[in-house]
């Protein structure tokens, strides 16, 4: 089964961390995703920009409406992901607390599967 | 947290962790079978005491930790006072003065290499076929006796003694906890590759029983190679065993319909295929060809299953460049099930009169005397040729052969059709 962890970050928390303290953590990311890749459990991952550089697109009655990050409605971001396969959901949630993120923004854990079915 | 929910999460750190646990115990002890005696009473253990005190912070550290503390008991009870038990007391010491709070940074540099000894040595040669595919289940993807016993549909009791079996025959043979070098490394990676195959196999078409699949399998299958992938990169043939996979497991939703009856692939809605699996397998299927490993046993089956995958529709797929690349398999491996799918895949590109002069001329192979699916072809072929009585009879000899219930229930309603009219 694959499930989707995301982290999904305090809004302005990039902000606050100096250039080399970003590369830090950026590194420490690495090789948490490393660590998942030796499990054989990683699909496909990547971290994002920030949403500053995002757009967000609407179709309405066939208007289109594109409005420029950042979204400052929103208290997360999704600042990254990992897509792992693994048994179950317990096993999933286990894998997002190896991910150093964890300490400082929240690991979502989301099975992937049809929207349909709630 | 509930006791049934510590339970789940000490299930789930188990399936993660365990390989390395008994990876890192195996190289210190030098003996597989007592590292996985010690993981299995960590994890023991671990059930007595998380429910009490909390699931630790590092589960996986704290299994490690317990697991060493227990191997010094051992050593110390058997006054076995040796190089062992120094290093794992040093190991401990070490460990309590640089313990890192970040996972990642305590990974040692060394597992890697651990897990790849692990794997060589469950499916040592001096193991019987069975007994490799248990313990590399159980020390490699964290199984338990009951899961492996229920995923094959044996006795439980026949999965426990496989496994004290083939830890006695690594103990007794002295068989070192290495990887093989030399020209003794072909050979024994074709036994992994074989082994991993099986297993997912068995998870891919269930050989008997009700359920036409097993995904846990598959999905365990597919988590090894992986693994192997990531440790052997230069081996041509793990990325065309890992694509042929993921290009197989992409239609894993897609085979069943919600009834559980199986959908051939033709008829399977491609628009339910996992696109990602197949462009993962699609990559690793390059990379085979980029080492030089295309014309590998299963590059070639990847490539077969890659056809089917490029195309969006069952009318666009390339039967002629199918058929081509099982005449090659059948060059490299002869086999008449490899002709046998030849056979199909030519039915498919020059019409079902081929395909039948090629199915009738294995009739006289023994090794496909109770192979259900020489009948079903040769049905199939001669239905779509019009012939419909002799079509019947070879569907009937079909679901008499085959072991899963789902498929004789096919093949019989395609008999039934041929009386129809």
């Amino acid at each position: 089964m694959a499930y989707m962890l995301f982290v999904a970050e305090p809004r302005g928390q990039r902000a606050e961390r100096t250039e080399e303290e970003g590369r830090a953590l950026y590194a420490r990311m690495q090789r948490y995703a490393d660590d998942l890749k030796a499990r054989g459990v990683l699909r496909a991952y990547s971290s994002l920009k920030s949403d500053a550089d995002g757009q967000r697109l609407q179709i309405r009655a066939g208007k289109r409406s594109l409005r420029d990050g950042p979204f400052a409605e929103a208290r997360e971001m999704i600042g990254g992901f990992f897509l792992v396969d693994c048994g179950t959901r317990e096993e999933a949630v286990e894998l997002a607390a190896l991910c150093p993120a964890a300490e400082w923004a929240t690991m979502e854990v989301r099975e992937t599967g049809p929207c349909y079915l709630g | 947290m509930a006791t049934a929910d510590t339970h789940r999460t000490i299930e789930a750190v188990w399936k993660i962790e365990a390989p390395r646990l008994i990876a890192g115990l195996a190289r210190m002890l030098r003996d597989v079978g007592q590292a996985e005696d010690l993981a299995q009473e960590a994890l023991v253990v671990a059930l007595e005491r998380w429910p009490v005190d909390g699931v630790p912070d590092n589960p996986g550290a704290w299994l490690m930790t317990t697991a060493k503390r227990r191997a010094i008991d051992l050593i110390r009870h058997h006054k076995m006072r040796d190089d062992k038990q120094a290093a794992l007391e040093y190991e401990l010491e070490t460990e309590a003065m640089t313990h890192a709070p970040d996972h990642a940074d305590a990974l040692d540099d060394d597992i890697g290499d651990d897990l790849l000894r692990l794997i060589f040595t469950a499916c040592h040669p001096v193991l019987g076929r069975d007994m490799q595919v248990a313990l590399t289940l159980r020390m490699l993807g964290g199984l338990t006796t009951p899961e492996i016993a229920r995923a094959f549909l044996v006795p439980e009791a026949t999965v426990a003694q496989r496994i004290v079996r083939a830890k006695r025959t690594l103990a007794a043979k002295h068989v070192p906890f290495e990887v093989p070098r030399g020209g003794e490394l072909a050979p024994r990676l074709a036994s992994v590759l074989e082994v991993v195959y099986l297993i997912f196999n068995e998870g891919y078409t269930a050989t008997a029983g009700a359920d036409w699949a097993r995904p846990v399998l598959c999905e365990e299958a597919m988590r090894l190679g992986r693994v192997l992938a990531g440790l052997a990169p230069r081996e041509p043939e793990v990325h065309g065993l890992l694509a042929l996979m993921e290009i197989q497991a992409s239609r894993l939703h897609a085979r069943t319909a919600a009834d559980g009856t199986p959908i051939l692939l033709l008829d399977q809605d491609r628009s339910r295929w996992d696109r990602l699996l197949i462009r993962l397998g699609l990559a690793g299927l390059e990379r085979a060809g980029k080492l030089g490993g295309a014309d590998g046993n299963y590059a070639l089956q990847a490539a077969i299953a890659a056809c089917h995958a490029r195309a969006l529709h069952a009318g666009d797929t390339d039967w002629a460049k199918i058929a081509s690349l099982y005449a090659r398999l059948a060059e490299m491996a002869p086999s008449p099930v490899v002709e046998l799918n030849r056979a199909v895949a030519v039915a498919m590109a020059e019409g079902p009169q081929a395909g039948l002069e090629l199915v009738d001329a294995l009739r006289s192979e023994r090794a496909l005397a109770n192979y259900h699916l020489l009948p079903s072809v040769r049905g199939d072929l001669l239905f779509k040729l019009g012939r419909r009585d002799e079509a019947r009879v070879e569907f009937e000899r079909a679901a008499a052969l085959t072991d899963n219930a789902r498929e004789a229930e096919l093949l019989r309603r395609r008999a039934a059709v041929c009386s129809d009219q």
